[in-house]
């Protein structure tokens, strides 16, 4: 692509932190008219922030550096002051009014549409109509949208944002909810855009779709540019290498995979559905913990990996069979789970860990009440008892076990939430993101609480963002793409350029199935 | 790690204090009570009369039988949902049984019974209908009181249910102790029972989770579907015992029992402290709260206050309760 001609939208050392977290530091970044730019980079790298900052998100004042349009500094205070500008964004997720027509979606947030404040319907269907005869989109106007699959509503969404005529446009992951011929019917829309001048930032985890459709990438990596390259130098190696680098190596504690112990946990043809949007999932998982074995699920976000873990424990609804101890157990429910000796840290502790109406000490006993009553009594003294053991055994600091969950850190938050599903005793633990938005001493006690209780026999099962510290915890990794485990390989064996070969190559393959 | 239950600086007298007045103040009965022991100072200073035992004695009469449902209904409040039908469900529940003791001629046992049955029929249909259908409980019950009355109707044509089997007309006038009878007596029974269930039971731990965050108490292991289904059934079946009481002491199956009831209900036990959002209140609150509405009522007639003042403020202290009890979230359970 013609990278001497002067640059439409540009970025220069945009730098900014988050409460003391340096999220950019420093990026230059630019998209000359006609060019589809990809941004790429790991979960955390920065993507997201730049397109925040880019699109007005993070309004002018929140960061520093300067965004110029066609020469000239531009500062956005909103999203709508950045389209008003000709910046266009299509989010990740789909955000379309269910109950409005296409056409009225199209036009969502559109003023003098029709006569005063009445809205002229026919007219902005026929616009509509217009609008997506020119892209080459086969979707009825007057449809509603809650009728449509989501593939056909990300082209809504893309029409909504074309609608204002941007010269800049954003795509945020616009494949990630699409099928191999939708993503077809994209790539073309996308190239008649690109011969009317426009130019567009695509982020992307997908390397073989940047190898289809873009002609510049630039690769992020803790919140710096790693690395910008013309499209005659792509090569999947060179962007695998750039997305991983070689961070700073942490110290995680030794552990030897266990040998010749018994299976603990046996999933054969697992399978469960996605919901909808962004969320894949996952297909025909065979996979098998042994006793005092850490086994890692590696993948991207929505690559089904926690869908497997919410299989297992019956959080949605699975097919296939679940071993335990070599016995198959039927699990519809977690309760069911529970009852076979499985655990489930879930990821997000604030919608589905914490319960912000109890005090530290209810949050850690609830569920695990049983041995702590007598005939549907609690007994005060004995949960007492448990519940300071438990705030010790795991170093909880609370003031007290009354005290409101709300005022822990992060880090305390998550150490309640282990000693909760710790109480049991589970045999098989599923941990999804276990240290996620916590501190860095926190992080370390989880490691050596991992690596401990995988000494004590339990069975550990992780899924983490972070491919760095699940292949420096686990004794075995299995890399997830779109659903299925795709690779396989032991301590020692592959770093997180193999994670991402893998995923690249799964889906190259899937891509040239879907256009065989 | 000896930190953990205690903290150890010199100034944790004081903290350790301040937190427990901080939590005295989350818990919101004792602000309740402080509110309440004011206005009744106040009613007091300007009417002695108002503390006349006459003057209490029907306070606390007409708070037996709507405290009966406020019960339920906090347990139901707790578990994350709420019903509007109380009201229809308490009359419907008194008319039917009046005429199975009636019309039909069957035992007063039976009768009693089936207006019981009734109660606890149409909480079981509300809970499945909110719980397995997803309708919200505020469509539901609102459609189920309609129902209700229009039932009422029906049953009765329009006519009280008259007379009753003397055995009614016994329990209903019996005086126990201070001119307080067996209404009264079920209401403290049932309200400690319900108070120890929530506080100190597995299932009221259930239950407060389950309020707190459906999906966390799902994942726990706790069946949350059958806590409010349940909780559904209980506020059915103490609408029907309190429709019944009231019956008994009329002596006659009037079609007006329970209407109104059912906002008066949510505002007591709301002024109490129990959360509008699910998952927090106890019985002892919602019981206090809605003690603390009659004696403002009954407080603005002895002192002599035109009847529309009275409505408006019962109104005016409903909003300020919801009102605190935002603020208390807000400072003291959080969330987002």
């Amino acid at each position: 692509m013609s990278t001497n001609q002067a640059p439409l939208f540009s970025a220069t050392a945009i730098a900014k932190n988050f409460g003391g977290v340096q999220a950019l530091r420093g990026v230059d970044f630019d998209v000359v008219s006609g060019e589809i730019h990809a941004l790429l980079g790991q979960n955390g790298a920065g993507k997201s922030t730049l397109v925040k900052i880019l699109n007005g998100v993070h309004p002018a004042g929140s960061y520093t550096g300067t965004i110029q349009l066609d020469g000239q500094p531009v500062s956005f205070a909103s999203p709508a002051d950045a389209r008003s500008n000709g910046v266009g964004y299509v989010p990740q997720e789909i955000e379309v009014l269910e109950q409005l027509s296409v056409a009225e979606n199209v036009f969502a947030g559109r003023t003098g549409l029709g006569d005063g404040v009445l809205v002229h319907q026919r007219k902005l269907e026929q616009r509509a109509a217009e609008i997506f005869a020119d892209l080459g989109i086969d979707i009825d106007p007057r449809a509603y949208v809650a009728s449509l699959p989501s593939a056909q509503r990300h082209l809504v969404m893309i029409a909504r944002a074309i609608v204002m005529k941007p010269r800049v446009l954003m795509l945020d992951e616009p494949t990630a909810s699409l099928s191999g011929t939708e993503v077809d019917a994209l790539f073309a829309v996308l190239r008649r855009l690109k011969a009317q001048g426009v130019a567009m930032i695509y982020i992307t985890h997908r390397l073989p779709e940047v190898l289809a459709i873009c002609d510049r990438a630039t690769v992020l990596r803790d919140g710096q540019v790693a690395v910008r390259i013309a499209r005659e130098d792509f090569d999947a190696e060179t962007f695998i290498f750039s997305m991983s680098g070689q961070r700073l190596q942490r110290l995680f504690p030794e552990h030897a995979a266990p040998v010749g112990t018994p299976t603990a946990l046996e999933v054969r043809r697992l399978s469960v559905d996605g919901h909808g949007g962004a969320v894949h999932g996952a297909r025909d998982i065979n996979l098998s913990v042994a006793a005092g074995e850490i086994v890692g699920l590696a993948g991207l976000l929505g690559s089904g990996r926690s869908e497997i873990l919410h299989g297992i424990y019956g959080r949605v609804l699975s097919e296939g069979e679940i071993h335990v101890g070599g016995k198959e157990v039927s699990i519809k429910s977690p309760a069911d789970a529970r009852a076979a000796g499985i655990a489930l840290l879930t990821e997000d502790r604030k919608r589905d860990g914490l319960l912000f109406n109890l005090p530290v000490g209810a949050n850690i006993t609830i569920g695990n009440l049983a041995p702590l009553s007598r005939r549907g009594v609690v007994r005060g003294g004995l949960e007492r008892n448990a519940i300071v053991a438990a705030m010790r055994a795991l170093n909880v600091k609370a003031s007290s076990p009354r005290a409101s969950v709300t005022h822990l850190s992060g880090g305390n938050q998550q150490k309640l939430l282990f000693a909760r599903v710790l109480m049991r005793a589970p045999k098989v633990l599923l941990l999804d993101e276990p240290t996620k938005g916590v501190d860095a001493a926190t992080r370390h006690e989880i490691y050596r609480l991992v690596v401990e209780l995988a000494d004590k026999g339990v069975s550990l099962l992780i899924v983490a963002s972070e491919l760095e510290e699940l292949i420096g915890l686990c004794d075995r990794c299995l890399v997830v793409a779109d659903g299925r485990i795709v690779d396989e390989f032991g301590r020692g064996e592959g770093g997180e350029d193999r994670v991402l070969r893998s995923v690249t190559a799964a889906q190259a393959e899937r891509q040239a199935q879907v256009s065989a | 790690m000896n930190s953990a239950a205690e903290v150890s600086s010199p100034r944790r007298g004081t903290q350790s204090f301040r937190r427990r007045l901080i939590g005295l103040i989350a818990v919101g009965e004792v602000g309740v009570l402080a509110a309440m022991a004011l206005l009744i100072a106040f009613f007091w200073l300007l009417e002695p009369a108002f503390l006349s035992e006459r003057n209490i004695r029907a306070i606390l009469n007409v708070v037996s039988f709507v405290g009966i449902i406020a019960i339920g209904q906090t347990i139901l409040l707790v578990a994350g949902e709420f019903d509007l039908s109380v009201g229809s469900v308490a009359g419907l529940s008194a008319v039917v049984a009046a005429k199975l003791m009636t019309a039909a001629a069957l035992p007063v046992t039976v009768g009693i019974l089936g207006g019981i049955g009734v109660g606890a029929l149409i909480g079981l249909l509300n809970g499945l209908i909110v719980v397995r259908l997803g309708i919200p409980a505020f469509i539901q019950t609102l459609g189920m009181l309609f129902i209700g009355q229009g039932l009422i109707q029906s049953v009765t044509g329009g006519y009280p249910v008259y007379p009753l089997p003397e055995a009614i007309n016994t329990i209903g006038g019996t005086d126990l102790a201070f001119g307080l009878g067996w209404s009264f007596a079920f209401f403290i029974i049932a309200a400690v029972a319900a108070d120890f269930v929530l506080r100190r039971t597995v299932l009221g731990r259930n239950i407060y989770a389950t309020g707190g965050n459906k999906e966390v108490a799902h994942l726990v292991g706790i069946n949350t579907n059958a806590c409010k289904i349940g909780a559904f059934i209980t506020v059915g079946a103490l609408s029907a015992i309190a429709g019944m009481f009231v019956m008994a002491d009329l002596g006659s199956g009037g079609t007006s029992i329970g209407s109104g009831w059912e906002l008066t209900v949510i505002a007591g036990v709301v002024v109490g402290g129990v959360s509008l959002f699910g998952g927090a209140g106890t019985v002892a609150g919602g019981v206090v709260g809605i003690l603390m509405l009659k004696v403002v009522q009954s407080g603005l007639v002895v002192i002599g206050v035109n009847s529309n003042w009275q409505q408006i403020a019962v109104g005016v202290i409903m909003v300020m309760a919801v009102g605190l009890d935002i603020v208390r979230r807000r400072y003291f359970i959080a969330g987002a």
